[in-house]
């Protein structure tokens, strides 16, 4: 054989070894670049502070800026950070999940309070059933526990009496179990809890002609929110128990049963001595409630009612009458067709034993989706309080809230 | 009522964030049992907009979509065969 046939054959033999691909490089190159993302996977995975699958986590939360105008007088209106909340999610495989919420704001001084607004470690049992223990949210009614979100919330601001001081449950500290299960061809949702319950505020009212001397005293308020102790070591009960006939439409009732105890006082028109808090009987304090939700493609229609009453007691030889909070909330919500653009009505009715403190609220609002999880509010509220025959003011809020 | 806490300083806030967000690299985990995929998607069209707009299944990894799924069985009282099937429409749709 010539030496060029040769020389011909080894270059055609090798050719299959040194070929190169359309992205310019060779083979070996291609394999070796393979090997070298194999390593840096490794590496990343490395970085997490578990190595184990078995281990996650996760942030997501919400937060929300905004705009908010009466018509008070001197009020120029405020730009404002409503709420910054992280939620913390940690599992452990599916046997079990840590859940914490922050809420961070800033105050009008310009400072920054930061509250805890739920805690819970999550065993999930079986199929049907969770055990909640910790600080959570109140799963009576809905729009606490589930819709209080910014991002979720189809106004800029909650319904009253459903907010923080309301006639509404916060949260509570204890044990709770949930889940969900069908039945027939329906299906429904459930839970049940003990925890440590609320304290009650009670007000003294001075003598007309001597501020030292008590009048009367009366219930100021119930602290529905969780306490870290139970300072009256009474401990409540309650629940929720929700049924979808069908997937659109779910019809709950709530309720909280036990007692509770009134812990400080309130007022400074009183300058005496107080009859102190030692040997206070315990109020039966019970709560019930009702929501209901429908939807189809364009319209969202909630209806929730709560009912906050504490029964009679006494104090120092002065008795309190019973006293009821009560507060409900009907909201439509149109998505426009063809639009990122939804318009929503709501009207409130909160009444407290406090004929000052009531309010019947309508409010209006445009939204506009600038993603799914990314909204801009425009809200206008007309806030009214005949009993108290009384200018309560009216609102413009402006809101973007961001969910993540 | 608002009950502050005032010893946890924003540093410390910004710390365990920065933890949480750290930590946040894609795990393919094992567990929960995959569900049914078509099952999956009837329940996440109908349950999830019982209270908020629906989120697309692109917006979060494999395991993001896990620990999600979880913390919605406990928001939303579903089961666990519902959360199963959720999660394994939104991991094969993302």
């Amino acid at each position: 054989m010539k030496k060029s046939k040769k020389i011909y054959l080894a270059i055609m033999c090798s050719l299959p070894l040194m070929s190169v691909n359309s992205t310019g490089f060779a083979a070996s190159e291609l394999e070796q670049l393979k090997l070298d993302v194999e390593k840096l996977k490794t590496e990343v995975a490395a970085a997490s502070e578990w190595r184990s699958q078995n281990s996650l986590m996760h942030m997501a939360g919400y937060a929300d800026v905004g705009y908010v105008k009466s018509d008070a007088e001197g009020d120029d209106g405020s730009y404002n950070v409503g709420t910054f909340a992280p939620i913390f999610h940690y599992q452990f495989r599916d046997q079990v999940m840590l859940e914490a919420e922050l809420e961070i704001s800033t105050a009008e001084d310009g400072s920054t309070e930061t509250a805890m607004e739920y805690l819970t470690i999550d065993w999930i049992l079986n199929d049907n059933m969770i055990l909640v223990a910790g600080r959570f949210l109140s799963p009576v009614g809905n729009f606490r526990q589930n819709l209080h979100p910014s991002w979720i919330n189809k106004l800029p601001s909650a319904p009253p009496g459903f907010g923080h001081d309301g006639a509404a449950p916060v949260s509570d500290m204890g044990v709770q179990l949930r889940g969900g299960f069908h039945i027939g061809g329906m299906k429904a949702n459930y839970a049940v809890y003990t925890a440590n319950g609320p304290e009650v505020k009670a007000e003294i009212a001075p003598d007309a002609g001597d501020n030292t001397a008590i009048d009367e005293i009366e219930y100021d308020g119930v602290d529905a929110e969780a306490f870290g102790a139970d300072g009256d070591g009474e401990k409540v009960f309650g629940g929720r128990f929700g049924i979808l006939p069908v997937p659109s439409l779910e019809i709950a009732v709530s309720f909280v049963s036990g007692k509770a105890t009134v812990t400080s006082f309130e007022g400074d028109e009183f300058t005496g001595t107080n009859p102190g808090l030692g040997g206070i009987a315990a109020s039966n304090y019970d709560v019930t409630g009702m929501d209901v939700s429908w939807r189809n493609k364009s319209f969202d229609v909630r209806y929730e009612y709560v009912r906050s009453e504490l029964g009679e007691t006494n104090i120092g030889g002065f008795g309190l009458a019973s006293a009821e909070w009560t507060t409900w909330y009907g909201q439509v919500t149109y998505k426009i067709p063809s639009s990122k653009f939804e318009a929503v009505v709501r009207y409130a009715d909160f009444d407290t034993p406090h004929a000052s403190a009531d309010v019947q609220q309508t409010a209006v609002g445009l939204n506009y989706l600038i993603t799914n999880n990314f909204i801009a509010k425009l809200g206008f509220e007309s806030n009214d309080n005949p009993n108290a025959g009384q200018q309560a003011y009216d609102r413009a809020l402006v809101q973007l809230a961001y969910g993540f | 009522m608002k009950q502050n806490t005032k010893n946890l300083t924003l540093s410390s806030l910004t710390a365990l964030m920065g933890l949480a967000l750290s930590a946040s690299v894609a795990i393919a985990a094992d567990y929960p049992a995959k569900g049914d995929f078509v099952k999956g998607a009837k329940a996440w069209a109908d349950n999830c907009v019982r209270c908020h707009n629906l989120r697309d299944a692109k917006e979060l990894r494999d395991d993001q979509w896990i620990t999600t799924g979880f913390h919605m069985r406990v928001r939303g009282g579903l089961t666990g065969q519902e959360t199963r099937d959720i999660i394994t429409f939104l991991q094969q749709s993302n």
